[in-house]
């Protein structure tokens, strides 16, 4: 059977999983360094524990580190998402429309940044990683359906904020 | 609604009736510009090569850090343990009393720290706490025990029968089952016995026998005699008397037909058996016979 002990697993699983984990604790905190170093700690303690850790349970391990690390310790910061600007590429749009998307987008950050740090989550790692359901519930350790139920709120509360209802 | 149904729509799991009728909802125009203006959301960069590189550098000096610390933490935990072992027995062992005893036929001498010395008479217990000592000098006696005393705080000694308290002397103390004597050779010795106090001065003695103070007499020599392998007595009890022999010789003593409340006066040697059993016979006009571990008086007339 592969072991996290050995090199090629342990890179692959890093491969795979650092980029996501970066992202998961940056959505919940808002701090890119914090993320940066939430990842190098996470596999620090997946190499130390690699024997005891068997390949099929090494990425929940690794999210649980990463979110423990900051658990009750990191105040959450504003999260200062990008846009991949598509719309400058092909910008024969009126100037009116790029301003109202303009504005669209920064009421949607600032809608963003109130939500519970859970329902972010939840709702960036399925929009921008792509993330399943059945996946982030595995990350999050919780049930299909908390899963569902956050993304449902998340919406829900950002259209109410963006609409101001 | 169905419930959660927004999760269920991102995730294309609504029937078709569903997606309908939440179509014609008035929030599903938000909720599509929403999700539209998600599609472009992107998140912080991550150089996945940069932080593979950094993971491996501090891998490595973990891993030199891991192999450093593992035996060195492990015998630390042994340092500790045995540390916590030695402490907690060094301090055990210093609360205890300090106690000097001796078996029959024996005797001892034993220097307090202040330098005040105690001679341990034959069948005899002293304890007192070192610890303590600086505090109050405070000593318990099951026996006999002659005392000389360096010059300080009130330095006491105390017995089943009384206490015996001075500030610097030279005494002996006899607390013996039924006998109770405090001879004070020089300075002066406060007794209490049965809550009243006795001033002993030099030359003095205080002697209980079975619950009676008894006149005793003074004491002739500047030290108890049995400093000097002598046992003395004035008019006491033979009894008492035997006890004492059958202390100094580690040997039983068994009578016949003898009166125990009887005078004794005079001494015997705590050296030459045979001297000491004419000394207490002869006066006594009692007899005995001296077998391998006993020794048997009896009455002249007896048969």
């Amino acid at each position: 059977m592969d072991n996290v002990c050995e090199e090629e697993v342990f890179n692959s699983i890093f491969k795979s999983n650092s980029k996501t984990v970066f992202n998961y604790i940056y959505y919940k905190f808002g701090n890119e360094e914090k993320a940066y170093d939430a990842v190098q700690e996470a596999f620090v303690k997946l190499w130390e524990n690699c024997a005891k850790v068997p390949p099929q349970k090494a990425k929940s391990f690794v999210y649980t580190v990463a979110n423990n690390m900051y658990l009750n310790v990191l105040k959450a910061e504003k999260v200062r998402m990008k846009y991949a600007d598509k719309s400058e590429k092909t910008s024969n749009e009126s100037p009116e429309f790029l301003l109202e998307e303009k504005e669209f987008k920064e009421k949607l950050d600032r809608a963003l940044n109130s939500l519970p740090e859970n329902q972010r989550t939840v709702f960036l790692l399925n929009r921008i990683d792509g993330k399943k359901y059945a996946e982030i519930a595995e990350i999050e350790g919780v049930g299909i359906k908390a899963i569902e139920k956050r993304m449902h709120l998340a919406l829900k509360t950002l259209r109410e904020q963006i609409d101001g209802i | 609604m169905k419930e959660n149904y927004l999760a269920k729509w991102l995730n294309n799991e609504l029937s078709e009736q569903e997606l309908a009728e939440f179509k014609r909802s008035e929030a599903f125009a938000s909720y599509e510009k929403i999700i539209g203006a998600s599609e472009s959301l992107e998140a912080p960069t991550f150089d996945l090569e940069r932080a593979l590189h950094d993971f491996k550098k501090a891998r490595e000096s973990s891993d030199k850090k891991v192999v450093r610390l593992h035996p060195s933490r492990y015998l630390m935990r042994i340092a500790a343990a045995i540390t916590v072992l030695f402490a907690a027995t060094y301090f055990y062992i210093s609360s205890l009393d300090e106690t000097f005893s001796t078996d029959y036929a024996q005797r001892t001498e034993v220097v307090l720290p202040d330098a005040s010395e105690v001679l341990l008479n034959a069948d005899s217990k002293l304890s007192y706490s070192a610890r303590k000592w600086d505090e109050e000098r405070n000593l318990s006696l099951e026996g006999e025990a002659f005392f000389k005393v360096a010059k300080g705080k009130k330095f006491t000694v105390a017995t089943d029968a009384g206490t015996v308290s001075v500030l610097g002397t030279q005494f002996n103390v006899e607390s013996r089952k039924g006998f109770f004597e405090v001879t004070c050779f020089e300075g002066l010795v406060s007794v209490n016995f049965q809550g009243t106090e006795r001033k002993l001065p030099a030359g003095t003695s205080f002697m209980v026998i079975n619950g009676t103070v008894l006149p005793a007499e003074t004491p002739s020599a500047s030290e108890p005699s049995w400093i000097r392998n002598e046992s003395t007595f004035k008019s006491i009890p033979l009894l008492y008397v035997f006890d004492e022999f059958q202390r100094q010789y580690d040997i039983k003593v068994e009578t016949n037909n003898i009166d125990l409340q009887q005078l004794f006066t005079g001494s015997f040697s705590n050296t030459n058996i045979n001297l000491a059993l004419q000394s207490i016979s002869a006066p006594s006009q009692i007899k005995y016979s001296l077998e391998k571990n006993k020794v048997l008086f009896y009455a002249e007339n007896a048969p």
